[in-house]
């Protein structure tokens, strides 16, 4: 067993003193790739912030064995203010740290690595477009820019795929899996089914969280950990999704 | 056109323009941070809360301008300490701190004995009695304001975009945020002066507004607000001065008249685009 990146103990916490989260434990490890599910309002979002340290605990602790990791982090679609004056280039840039936190400007070797990583997104023409008049697609793209422009050790990706079209979402799964062979990846749908796939094993979060080493669910484990993902609004679980074809 | 420019043989109006453009700068430069994080209604609530620092310096005889720059650079922290915490609504907490400065002024406007010649000029601004020292005031705090734009552009452009991402990357958002609040309320106090507290907020939001349309880059966004709040206030005070208007009025009203019709020439160019096509 390796080290873990992040390890969380019986973490409790929520807002004012309203409790969101309950007891959780998990382990983050560096070949991680963990898919995150459960309903709305879950708590899926809050686990994030738990994980990256900007959100304070009730009770329990959280720690970096190994040191803090780089990370990595696309916020949810919904705390984006789209609509600020900020270019695609400008968002990726934020990324990256400034060499010198008293005269904050970036150097020119870490300009020409945000035009690379605009490049490999196939961004470029889009670098001084202001991000309200990009796509979804595009926006998420540029937002994984910006979270994977520090080569981070830990990635977390709160629910992608929202305002996405299906091609792009399946484009963007494709890039994560490039990534995934030398970083832990936290991904986080509400959407069950297009994660399972490419997911090593499956975290469901509903107040608590369970942990499921396998990217495998079945109903009856689903109904146990009480975590009906959108299930519910989309009627019963299409099985081929569920479990790969033991063929 | 001499008749336009032999006004400028009067050292007023020679300082009521440089008042003009000067402010408009630094309403350019403050303003586009307020209209890009949308808290216009915030900057409102600090403008009129200095209100009551006016007030509170009449009645105790000290500088209204001093009394003025306490009030709104302590809403301005207060604020911003209560939408960090987000426990209190945010529009709540700031609708009393402006009813409640505007209220005290009020009162201690009248409880001061005698009589009180400059409450009008804070409501609606005296640009024509401007003085040196004042223009002064206005030029450090442009090439402050300038300067730390030029070293300070990514935290503070990021703590507002996106503060949350900001501290996962080490950037002290709170103070930067903190910072700005105080600045905010700074040049909002320091152009009272020229427009008044009624229309003060105009200055830092209808140019803004208008450089917008050009562009959605925070960079380009204040030099073109300043030119564009340099024209409408210029042009303003030029009407004022030919019809024998308020100033503070005048000002505003060209501003946004400038903005209508630039919106107007859009709109227009957009239909005969589409139609076009
Ligand atoms: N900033 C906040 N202040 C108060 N309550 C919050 C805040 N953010 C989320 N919550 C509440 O916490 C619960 C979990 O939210 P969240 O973690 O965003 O769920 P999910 O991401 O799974 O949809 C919800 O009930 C939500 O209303
Ligand atoms: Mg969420």
């Amino acid at each position: 067993m390796s080290t873990p990146l992040v390890k969380l103990e019986k973490v409790s916490t929520g807002y004012d003193s309203k409790a969101v989260l309950r007891d959780v434990s998990l382990e983050i490890h560096p070949d991680d790739f963990i898919g995150v599910i459960g309903p709305n309002g879950g708590g899926k979002t809050t686990l994030v912030k738990v994980i990256l340290g900007i959100l304070p605990l009730f009770k329990g602790r959280v720690t970096f064995p190994s040191g803090k990791p780089k990370t990595g982090y696309l916020p949810q679609a919904s705390q984006i203010d789209r609509t600020f004056p900020i270019s695609v280039k400008e968002l990726v840039s934020a990324g990256l740290k400034a060499p010198n936190g008293w005269f904050p400007r970036l150097s020119r070797k870490q300009r020409q690595k945000v035009n690379r990583m605009l490049e490999e997104a196939g961004l470029e023409n889009l670098a001084s477009k202001p991000i309200g008049e990009l796509s979804g697609g595009q926006l998420q793209k540029a937002f994984l820019c910006r979270a994977l422009i520090n080569q981070p050790q830990l990635l977390i990706l709160d629910e992608p795929n929202t305002y996405v079209d299906k091609n792009f979402e399946q484009e963007l799964y494709a890039w994560l899996k490039k990534l995934s062979p030398d970083k832990a990846i936290m991904l986080i749908s509400h959407d069950i089914g297009t994660i399972t796939p490419m997911v090593k094993s499956i975290a469901c979060v509903n107040g608590g969280l369970h942990y499921h080493p396998s990217n495998q669910l079945t109903e009856e484990v689903m109904k146990v950990y009480n975590c009906p993902v959108d299930v519910i609004a989309h009627g019963p679980i299409p099985h081929r999704v569920l479990k790969t074809h033991d063929s | 056109m001499t008749e336009l420019l032999s006004i400028f043989e009067y050292q007023f109006f020679r300082h009521a323009m440089a008042a003009a453009v000067l402010t408009s700068i630094l309403a350019a430069m403050i303003g586009t941070y307020i209209v890009s994080r949308k808290i216009v209604f915030i900057s409102g609530g600090i403008t009129h809360a200095s209100f009551g620092g006016i007030g509170m310096a009449f009645y105790m005889g000290l500088n209204p301008f001093f009394g003025a720059a306490v009030f709104a650079v302590l809403t301005a922290l207060g604020i911003e300490w209560i939408s960090s915490r987000g426990k209190v609504r945010e529009d709540s907490a700031i609708a009393i701190l402006w009813s409640l400065g505007m209220a005290l002024g009020i009162i201690f406007v009248f409880l001061t004995p005698g009589y009180t010649p400059n409450l009008m000029s804070f409501l609606f601004g005296s640009i024509l009695s401007v003085g040196i020292a004042e223009l002064q005031l206005l030029l450090i705090f442009c090439i402050f304001m300038a300067l730390f734009y030029l070293v300070f552009y990514r935290p503070v452009v990021y703590s507002a975009f996106d503060p949350e991402f900001s501290k996962i990357m080490g950037i002290p958002v709170a103070f930067y945020r903190y910072i700005m609040a105080v600045l905010i309320a700074l040049a909002i106090v320091i152009s009272i002066r020229t427009v008044g507290i009624i229309l003060v907020l105009s200055l830092f939001t209808i140019p803004q507004i208008t450089a917008m349309l050009f562009t959605r880059s925070f960079a380009r966004i204040i030099p073109l607000a300043a030119l564009w709040g340099i024209i409408g206030s210029v042009a303003g005070l030029y009407s004022a001065y030919l019809f024998d208007i308020p100033t503070g009025a005048a000002m505003i009203f060209f501003l946004t008249l400038q903005f209508l019709v630039i919106k107007g020439i859009f709109l227009i160019r957009g239909l005969l685009i589409r139609t076009a096509a």
